[in-house]
């Protein structure tokens, strides 16, 4: 492994640069105060409360599933590093691991929980998928 | 002497980094122009080449606007962060032999670690506008980012089992007899999906969708901030080009000309491919492209990667 | 080496008191997230890059977007703000701050003693990792990927829930969008129509 410090050199060089950056726009930038200059462009209809507001449970689920999925790629990823050296065990190891994980993609998948176009699946399939969820 | 030699490769690296992602605006604006049967920008210097400077100064002089309804620190913190992030992936790649800031063997990890880090820029820009389309346009981007992010890192392991390393300089020395893209054609195409949409380009630029959105998470950013924003854009597709040409397409390895050229000239291929994708394809409905993510490409990735590995271990 | 090791640990600690302090959910994460990231450059130092790899790539990359996510979905506003400064009276932290300070003294004790280890005397790369983990911990491994098993449909089941409770509830004085979905607002519209 070479030297490290390089990266230290050049995280400080980009982070000047991005500073400098700012501080360019900032004090090179015009400055005007009008009426509406304060207010959110929202497609040029006057805004209409705060953006602060509530969202879907689905965004969770997709951040909830982002993260296991990380975990099980950090675990594969350390498979795949040592794959040679581990030999065939490792390899029928990871083959459980990631059939355990297909499993549950494949439930998934089934429950409708992949299908972001809003409704669950069971909507469209009449009786095929279970009511209660 | 070798002090001299690292800081030389510092400085040259950003600099020429930054030339290629500023550059990159002609670029595609005459590419596109070409494909689309227009002229482009020609009218500031020889060729319209002149354009670049002519944008970066009317970037600075224009009203650098901070929201008063804004986060305002975090306001500013997410273009900063989509310009650290993506250049500092950089540090880690070997462009020629010998020209290269640092080899990890962690390089493609952190390299990973550094676009798992650039999905902040568009959650936190779109969340401090306080705008509901920025907040919209963030949350997609973040929703499409960790759709996608899960098995780009999975694409690249069957280049990983290949050459046992996560060294970068490793990988390409691996390539000296083959290129990689002949046994790992599958996560060559997925990776190359997985990173046009990690950087948001057409036709994954659902998050700025501007017919949607106004313009997605940075509606509200103005001056070099926007601008920031653009770089960022860039820089990454010159990062994607890059890590496919040492990923997949062994780096600076060819007959003939010297090795920097021939990275080079990999590199721009795709990058013009990347242009090119983005004037040949429609724009996805969002629910589509995420279900794509999840049902299509991770289940080929894990298959990829089961395969790869029964016939490593076959043929040794 | 060495003090870089200090600097990364003192920047962690400024930056979970920052984040203790903070009253908007937000910036108590980003600190968080500052701290995490000196926590990473920590174990690089110390000899162990994969896991400052790890560290980023699940903790402050993973993770954290999801308290994130989870922090801009609920939206508590000015109520979270009031409710955080009252955990910020020194009666509520007073107690448990007395009882960390004698472990972080016997902690300090320990390892002050003789024959500690040298930072980065010993580095652990990738590959000795993924050997330890697919050789003799591999019943651990298994075990982990059933526990993510359980968590993914754990997950996927209170989230329906929850999709569900917004559908039955969105005339009255909640502040969710109308359905309760900003996904579906352009997306659910059939193929084909305007």
């Amino acid at each position: 492994m070479d030297a490290v410090w390089p990266i230290g050199l050049y995280f400080v060089l980009v982070v000047l640069l991005i500073g400098a950056m700012l501080v360019g726009s900032y004090v090179l930038g015009q400055r005007h105060d009008d009426r509406a200059t304060g207010s959110p462009y929202e497609g040029g209809i006057v805004s209409e409360g705060s953006a602060r507001v509530r969202f879907s449970a689905r965004y969770y689920l997709i951040a909830m599933f982002f993260v296991v999925f990380d975990l099980e790629a950090v675990f594969i990823f350390s498979w795949a590093v040592a794959a040679k050296e581990v030999g065939w065990p490792g390899y029928w190891e990871i083959v459980i691991f990631i059939g355990v994980l297909v499993a549950t993609l494949a439930y998934l998948w089934r429950l409708g929980a992949l299908d972001w176009s809003g409704e669950p699946r069971r909507r469209r399939e009449g009786k095929a998928m279970p009511q209660k969820l | 002497m070798e002090i001299v030699i690292h800081i030389v490769t510092v400085l040259v690296v950003l600099f020429v980094v930054l030339n290629i992602a500023a550059g990159l605006i002609w670029v595609e604006r005459r590419l596109l122009a070409l494909w689309q049967d227009r002229y482009g920008p020609n009218r500031v210097g020889p060729l319209g080449l002149m354009q670049v400077a002519a944008d970066t100064i009317k970037l600075f002089f224009k009203e650098d606007w901070v929201p008063p309804f804004a986060d305002k620190g975090v306001f500013i913190l997410a273009p900063a962060i989509v310009m650290l992030t993506v250049l500092m992936s950089f540090t880690v790649l070997p462009f020629a032999p010998g020209m290269q800031i640092t080899d990890l063997n962690i390089g493609l990890l952190f390299v990973l670690a550094m676009s798992s880090l650039g999905v902040y820029s568009v959650v936190l820009g779109g969340w401090s506008s306080d705008n509901k389309y920025s907040l919209l346009g963030g949350l997609r981007a973040a929703a499409q980012m960790l759709g996608y992010e899960v098995f780009m890192g999975l694409a690249l392991m069957g280049v990983v089992l290949m050459a046992g390393s996560f060294s970068l300089r490793a990988i390409v020395d691996a390539q000296s007899k083959m290129w990689f893209i002949v046994p790992q054609f599958v996560g060559f195409v997925l990776f190359l999906i997985a990173g046009a949409a990690e950087m948001r380009r057409l036709p994954f630029d659902i998050p700025e969708a501007e017919s949607e959105l106004v313009a997605g998470f940075h509606s509200e950013y103005s001056g070099m901030k926007f601008g920031m924003f653009f770089v960022g854009e860039y820089v990454g597709v010159v990062l994607i080009s890059a890590l496919i040409s040492i990923l997949f397409l062994g780096g600076w390895h060819g007959p003939l000309l010297p090795p920097i050229v021939w990275f080079l000239i990999k590199m721009f291929a795709f990058i013009a491919f990347f242009i090119l994708l983005r004037a040949g394809l429609p724009r996805p409905r969002f629910d589509q492209l995420m279900s794509w993510g999840w049902k299509i490409m991770l289940p080929l990735a894990l298959a990829n990667l089961l395969v790869t590995g029964a016939i490593v271990l076959a043929v040794k | 080496m060495a003090w870089l090791f200090y600097v990364a640990g003192a920047v962690a600690i400024i930056a979970t008191l920052m984040m203790l302090t903070r009253l908007n959910a937000v910036h108590a994460l980003l600190y968080l997230i500052v701290s995490l990231l000196a926590v990473a450059i920590v174990f690089f130092v110390i000899g162990a890059p994969f896991v400052a790899a790890l560290e980023v790539i699940i903790y402050a990359g993973a993770i954290m977007v999801l308290f994130i996510f989870v922090v801009m979905m609920l939206n508590l506003g000015r109520r979270a703000i009031q409710i955080e400064s009252a955990w910020l009276k020194p009666g509520m932290w007073v107690g448990p701050v007395i009882l960390a300070a004698i472990l972080i003294a016997e902690v300090a004790f320990l390892v002050a003693g003789p024959g500690g280890p040298k930072i980065g005397a010993e580095v652990v790369g990738p590959q000795e990792v993924g050997i330890q983990l697919f050789g003799p911990y591999l019943i651990g491994v298994e075990l982990a990927s059933f526990l993510l098993l359980g968590a993914l449909v754990g997950a996927y089941h209170v989230g329906v829930a929850k999709v569900k409770e917004e559908h039955g509830n969105h005339s009255d004085e909640s502040r969710a969008v109308a359905g309760g979905d900003f996904v579906r607002a352009g997306t659910d519209r059939p193929a084909g129509s305007p």
